[in-house]
């Protein structure tokens, strides 16, 4: 069994004591997991990034990175993990090298460590060519790369990220996203991602928590939400016109519908097509995208309340 | 035992390039003791040869002040005794104050509405550890700047002493002074930034509030005009005292209300 990188039960955090940001989080990420915790501005996400980094102290529940409570022991917890929240900046009058050189000096390394380790991390970020440049002078999306390298400068098992490629562009974004793509497949780091972009987040993540007015209303795989909201999968056929087979649904342009309970049914379906005498020049297997699967569950959580 | 980490020390260091890097932090480090130490005793020096003594408006009343060791002195030698031991000690104050107010300020205040607090706080360093570097770095800046200030300001009454035939200039008064009075000030004034740094939300606003730490000590001094009392070495002692037990409370509290919520809220 794998393990455990975070842990929450019944997590929740009022900042007033009236209206609740995050309220009874529970939730628990294997080690190696890219999650994505979804939701619109204002769901919680930061503050749940908070509480697991143990910057704010959970007002009921609690939580923990690799069974160490960031309550109790947020020094061990922030020897674990990298974080970049949008509020933590780093130091506009250091150059990038000199950024990367202070955080890897207070985290313990020596400078020769930090020095090695920065240069790796700038080439990865392609700011190598930048490196000796004040950060002030950076555009966002390097600052942010920075900040991406940053957090992983002492080679964290955990990566919290919040809104990561938020007010990127395309290169950037794509650096940032394939930079924690190999972290995760090579070094098995776990990545907490948090952000509203759910097509991002279908690309990278290979389980979700969607999260809504701090609520958690699911979690799981693609799969398993799309069972949980039932959204089914979808065959998909472009036949011959004229073409109309029975028990399916006509779409448009000579395409017809049907939903399957799994996979599996695919090549049955397509085969009982093809016996039947209808030429078929394409066939799609659909799954529900996770856009789907979302605003589905905000319409169900929003008629419930 | 090490006083800094390695860690630790990372962090005053940097905090010492954030002080060099900013221009009103440099400014008034250098201005102030500058003004304190050199432009107000030199301009003093040079008014005093040029303005004859009987010509001083209140000079009477001022004369009444001096004390029984200083009673044979003669009008010149008065004044100067006078404003170094009456109005120069206020002037002094001022430097392990502001100096310690402006590194607290730069250390805490700044990195906070910068937002580079927040990232210093996820790294391993613990809250209380990022509060000991600078509170330490600040205190360290604030002595430096005050003990050279001292230097340059002995020299300048050194110069005058000679000029007017008189004692040096340094008794028991300004021992206290410099040996106990300033360190519980530059203490005081880096914890009570510290204590507001979490509340103020920009680094104007904790100057304004710094402001009310000068109060005391002009009421201090110039309360001695009123004829009522006389700061003598004994009272600034018991200062001294009162504010080492002060620093100590305000140890205690920031200590307690330096935790990264309260911080970053």
């Amino acid at each position: 069994m794998s393990e455990i990188a975070i842990h929450a039960q019944k997590l929740s955090k009022s900042y007033n004591g009236a209206v609740y940001a995050l309220h009874d989080l529970s939730l628990e990420i294997p080690s190696g997991a890219v999650f994505g915790f979804l939701g619109p501005n204002g769901a919680g996400k930061t503050t749940a990034v908070k509480l697991l980094t143990g910057l704010l102290k959970p007002t009921d529940g609690s939580c923990a990175i690799f069974g160490i409570s960031p309550v109790k022991k947020p020094c061990e917890v922030h020897r674990l993990c990298g974080a970049v929240t949008e509020t933590a900046r780093m130091y506009g009058r250091l150059t990038g090298m000199q950024n990367l050189i202070f955080f890897g000096q207070v985290i313990g390394l020596t400078k020769r460590e930090c020095r090695q380790r920065a240069e790796t991390l700038l080439k990865s970020f392609d700011l190598w060519d930048v490196r000796d440049k004040c950060l002030s002078s950076y555009s966002t999306g390097m600052a942010q790369c920075l900040s991406m390298a940053r957090a992983m400068i002492a080679r964290p098992r955990l990566l919290l990220l919040d809104e990561p490629v938020s007010g990127l562009d395309v290169e950037s974004a794509l650096r940032v996203n394939t930079m924690m793509t190999n972290l995760a497949a090579q070094e098995g780091v776990t990545v907490f991602l948090c952000t509203h972009q759910l097509q991002y987040a279908q690309n990278f993540c290979n389980s979700y928590g969607i999260v809504s007015k701090g609520k958690m209303l699911a979690c799981g795989d693609l799969e398993s939400l799309s069972r949980e909201v039932g959204i089914p999968l979808r065959a998909r056929f472009r036949l011959r016109e004229g073409q109309t087979p029975k028990h399916m649904e006509c779409l448009n342009d000579g395409w017809w519908g049907s939903d399957l309970s799994e996979e599996e049914d695919m090549p049955d379906l397509l085969q009982n097509l093809v016996s039947s005498g209808f030429d078929v020049f394409e066939a799609q297997l659909v799954h529900p995208s996770l856009e789907d699967i979302y605003f589905k569950l905000i319409e169900w959580k929003g008629e419930e309340t | 035992m090490k006083i800094l980490t390695s860690e630790e020390k990372t962090v005053v260091f940097k905090d010492f390039g954030d002080i060099w890097e900013n221009k009103t932090a440099r400014s008034i480090l250098f201005l102030v003791p500058f003004m304190m130490t050199l432009v107000l005793p030199v301009f003093f020096l040079i008014l005093l040869f040029h303005v004859p003594s009987d010509q001083i408006k209140g000079m009477e009343q001022m004369l009444q002040l001096l004390p029984a060791q200083a009673a044979d002195l003669n009008g010149r030698q008065s004044v100067f005794y006078l404003v170094t031991n009456l109005i120069f000690p206020m002037f002094f104050l001022m430097i392990p104050l502001t100096s310690a107010s402006i590194c607290a300020a730069s250390s805490f205040i700044l990195e906070k509405e910068r937002g580079t607090l927040e990232t210093l706080l996820l790294t391993p360093l613990s809250v209380k550890r990022v509060f000991k570097a600078k509170v330490l770095g600040g205190i360290f800046l604030s002595a430096l700047t005050t003990a050279v200030s001292f230097l340059l300001f002995s020299i300048v009454m050194a110069v005058g002493d000679l000029l007017l035939s008189m004692p040096f200039y340094l008794n028991w008064n300004w021992l206290v002074l410099f040996f106990f009075l300033s360190p519980v000030i530059t203490v005081f004034s880096v914890l009570f930034m510290a204590l507001t740094s979490a509340k103020s939300v920009s680094n104007t606003e904790s100057f304004q509030t710094s402001g009310y730490l000068v109060l005391p000590i002009v009421l201090l001094f110039m309360g001695q005009f009123t004829g009522l009392y006389q700061v003598n070495a004994i009272l600034l002692l018991w200062i001294s005292g009162i504010l080492f037990a002060a620093d100590l409370v305000l140890c205690f509290f920031s200590v307690r209300l330096f935790t990264a919520e309260k911080l970053l809220r």
